[in-house]
């Protein structure tokens, strides 16, 4: 196990139009593990969140992935260097298949290449199928194989969370940004995603996620960090911050 | 068949084919990519007066009834491929101004804009195409080679326009029926989640705008060369509508949907009824068209918002194998 | 007479009803979230009504309380029994557009259907002239910069120091969160839509007041520099647009006299590209936001 952080926020900072959303937030991601981030409404969760994964341009600080400097690149590029994002709200491609929806999250496609697909099929598809049998594998996985073509708009709102991780898994991530993905989710559906998530980081996924719910966060991440006003207030295992008066003052007043 | 009927068989089809590949073309940026482009029909425009200018031959020859710029003679098919060219290469430097930053709503007022603002300036600068009387006597391609009756013309031209408007299938098919047809309709539905999946958004949009562009281009070349005549009064900005009116009812998204739409909106609504008798005050048949047009537009979207043909999706074979599909 | 100076003052003018036409287009926008791009056309079909209005002996005032009535109820009508349905049913951003295309169409059509393209005046007793600082206004031209003064102060004051005004901005600014803190969104989309209707209205009877003849194209032409002010102040924004409409109303009337009359809206449009390269939201649209952050 590398000591190295696969993850490192250094002093980040974040002004909207005069009001400061993030100020100064360092933090690491250890490789392998899950990290929370938590906080009450306003702390600058999702502006940290939105800044890692290139949604927005940080007024300040930096963003360290894989030992090299990767604040300020669009999200597209964080995705292809492996830092892929899920969405709170359910971001569905809504009128593809299920299965569309995750071949279009398979990396590197030469079919989307308008002169591969110009010169026609035989350019593109043994990829193509390489990309189908892993997308099966995937529906198998979190268990809406029977869903392959149904539109993804008309999923439920538990199969839509589901579907949402199987696509961010096939874009191939090497750290995973879920923005609480329990969010609007069933307490059995719940621990069906947690199962998933445990497996997937004994996998060695990383995974950094913004969550309310404190008993999912205990669960899965052994390390959390603490935001309030923008700024970290502290960070440890969840055990170690529940001594914390002033994390317990946070969550109280906020 | 009578030579008079044929002459109206004939006409309607050359006109089909052109706005099947207009709304194929249409289809690609807005059905599939999402693009409001409300300028749709200045790309026609600029192919149209591209394949014009450079089949008329040199400005100066015409004795100064017009004027215009870059008169060529070049052969047949030359200015039907410069006029893709053109088409494109307008909505690459458009789209790379509208479509980079911009927000839909943002897009669509600007193409709306330019779709106006290019007609001012057409109609005005009367130097680059003849202002508002347009360019007329332009050469129909290989007409005097092939020595064909005024008839047999006429089916010529139907066969040409027919075996482009393949070519522009072929294209678009190539187009929607791969990845990169089904990361655009991605883009289309969620552009934030797809960028989070590593795709290129901005760069996407540019290659189905451009794509596009380049088609209406083609298809206003056709036109263009078939009526022998181009004017700002060909293009205004209605006749962007009439294409997304069609490509709506067709069933945006699909490509048979847009040939659907092409055959009921512009051909049998708008060019089958100027043969039908005129009532009322002149120009009143011509502005009730407009508002049929524009209340059926709202008839579909509000009782078949997918049009007759909706978008499909594709499904795969559920073989174990690498196995070929059908 | 310096041509410069000349123009300033039809710059003024066109201003003015540029200002009145851009903050009901915008206020459309920034509560319903709604492009309406028939709003043109619903100020040509007032500017029709108080045509007829004049027609039938009636006098100015008349006709301009004509056509914003008309505008008002119009554009209530337009928003409440077309286009909220449209949105109820899902249609998104994007059909909506269309849908608005579509009524602006039928409408502009149906308007020339009933009237037929020819031109038209208001059947109003020949103006007078006034001269001020080498610019000439007719008394109908003082009239609509007056009118212009009055319907930015009452939108201000409204905006600002009524119950109404503030449930306005915040229903612009989040429904979700205006609903959920007791604001009745419904009644205040619809008074908006009054609101901006009368606007509409308004800048219609002025637009055709200030030219010699109109047609039944004439409003949805207007609809480019209207377009141009309102993003140029950061659409949605009522006072980004009443500055917009000052710097498109004036720059076009110059270029008018400096380069050609035919240019007027390609300056315009010119101004719309390069604040569109540069800020996308609008010069005034940060401006703004605070304001309403701190409201």
């Amino acid at each position: 196990m590398s000591a190295e952080p696969l993850l490192s926020v250094r002093n980040l900072a974040k002004n909207f139009g005069g009001v400061q959303a993030v100020r100064d937030v360092s933090f690491d991601v250890k490789a392998g593990s899950i990290t929370g981030l938590i906080g009450p409404n306003g702390a600058g969760k999702s502006s940290v969140l939105a800044i890692v994964s290139g949604f927005l341009a940080p007024t300040s600080g930096s963003v360290h992935f894989a030992g090299d400097v990767v604040s300020g690149f669009p999200a597209y590029r964080l995705a292809r260097l492996g830092l892929v994002r899920t969405f709170q709200l359910s971001s569905e491609f809504e009128r593809l298949s299920v299965m569309e929806n995750l071949l279009v999250a398979a990396p590197n496609q030469r079919g989307e290449r308008l002169r591969d697909a110009l010169v026609g099929r035989w350019r593109w598809h043994a990829q193509e199928d390489a990309a189908v049998a892993r997308a099966r594998e995937l529906l198998a996985r979190f268990e809406i194989s029977e869903k392959e073509d149904d539109l993804a708009g008309d999923l439920s709102g538990g199969q839509k969370r589901l579907l949402e991780l199987a696509r961010a898994l096939m874009a191939e991530p090497k750290l995973l940004l879920l923005d609480e993905p329990m969010a609007g989710v069933n307490p059995a559906l719940i621990r069906r995603i947690e199962s998933h998530l445990l497996a997937l980081r004994d996998e060695g996924l990383t995974m950094l996620m913004v969550e309310h719910e404190l008993g999912v966060v205990e669960r899965l991440c052994e390390q959390v960090v603490v935001m309030a006003q923008g700024q970290v207030l502290s960070s440890g295992t969840m055990s170690e911050l529940r001594m914390n008066e002033e994390v317990l003052d946070a969550y109280l007043s906020g | 068949m009578s030579s008079s009927m044929q002459f109206y068989v004939s006409n309607l089809l050359v006109y089909l084919a052109v706005d099947v590949m207009a709304c194929l073309g249409l289809n690609l940026q807005f059905g599939v990519a999402g693009l409001i482009n409300l300028a749709f029909i200045v790309f026609q425009a600029a192919g149209a007066y591209t394949a014009a200018v450079l089949t008329l031959g040199p400005s100066s020859s015409m004795g100064g009834f017009q004027s215009y710029v870059l008169g060529a003679h070049l052969p047949f098919p030359l200015p039907l491929l410069a006029a893709a060219v053109v088409g494109g290469a307008l909505s690459y430097i458009v789209g790379l101004v509208a479509l980079r930053r911009l927000r839909t709503d943002y897009q669509a007022m600007v193409m709306l804009v330019i779709s106006l603002i290019a007609t001012t300036v057409v109609t005005n600068a009367t130097g680059l195409f003849n202002g508002s009387n347009g360019l007329a006597l332009i050469p129909r391609p290989l007409q005097s080679v092939l020595g064909f009756s005024p008839v047999g013309y006429q089916w010529f031209y139907v066969v040409l326009s027919f075996a482009c408007t393949m070519i522009v299938w072929v294209v678009v098919r190539r187009i929607t029926g791969s990845p990169l047809g089904r990361t655009l309709r991605a883009v289309r539905d969620n552009d934030a989640a797809a960028m989070s999946l590593g795709k290129n958004v901005t760069q996407m949009r540019l290659t189905a705008f451009v794509t596009g562009g380049a088609i209406a281009g083609f298809s206003g070349a056709i036109l263009a060369q078939y009526i022998s005549a181009w004017s700002p009064g060909s293009w205004l900005f209605p006749e962007s509508f009439v294409y997304f009116s069609a490509v709506i009812v067709g069933g945006a998204g699909n490509n048979m949907g847009a040939v659907v739409g092409a055959a009921l909106v512009p051909v049998a609504f708008l060019e089958a009824t100027r043969y039908i008798p005129q009532f009322g005050y002149p120009g009143l048949v011509d502005a009730l068209q407009w508002v049929v047009v524009g209340l059926l537009t709202l008839a579909v979207m509000w009782f078949r918002p997918r049009g007759v043909f909706p978008e499909r999706t594709r499904r795969f074979a559920r073989t174990t194998g690498s196995e070929p599909r059908p | 007479m310096n041509i410069y100076v000349l123009s300033l003052g039809f710059g003024l003018i066109t201003a003015s009803i540029l200002a009145i036409a851009s903050v009901g287009f915008t206020l459309q926008f920034g509560v319903t979230n709604i492009l309406n791009l028939a709003y043109g056309d619903v100020m040509t079909g007032c500017a029709f009504v108080a045509y007829l209005v004049t027609r039938a002996g009636g006098s100015l005032p008349e006709a301009l309380i004509a056509g914003a009535g008309t505008g008002a109820l119009a554009s209530y009508g337009l928003n409440r029994f077309v286009y909220t349905p449209f949105v109820r049913r899902g249609t998104r951003m994007f059909g909506m557009i269309i849908v608005t295309i579509s009524v602006s169409l039928a409408l502009q059509n149906g308007l020339q259907a009933i009237f037929k393209a020819t031109f038209f005046s208001l059947a109003l007793p020949r103006p007078s002239s006034y001269t001020f600082a080498g610019m000439i206004f007719t008394s109908q031209q003082l009239v609509i910069m007056g009118l212009a003064v009055a319907a930015m102060l009452l939108v201000h004051s409204l905006l600002s120091w009524t119950k109404l005004g503030r449930a306005m901005r915040a229903t612009a600014a989040d429904p979700e969160l205006a609903r959920s803190c007791g604001i009745a969104t419904d009644r205040v989309i619809d008074l908006a839509w009054l609101l901006s209707g009368a606007l509409c209205g308004t800048a219609g009877v002025a637009l055709a007041l200030n030219v010699t003849s109109f047609t039944s194209t004439a409003g949805g032409q207007f609809l480019i520099p209207i377009i141009a002010a309102a993003v140029l102040g950061g659409v949605g924004q009522p006072y980004g647009a009443m500055i917009g409409a000052v710097v498109i109303g004036l720059s076009a009337e110059l270029s008018a006299a400096v380069i050609s009359p035919s240019y007027k809206e390609v300056v315009a449009f010119l101004i719309l590209i390069v604040v569109l390269l540069i800020r996308p939201q609008g010069i005034f649209a940060e401006v703004a936001t605070q304001k309403e952050v701190v409201a």
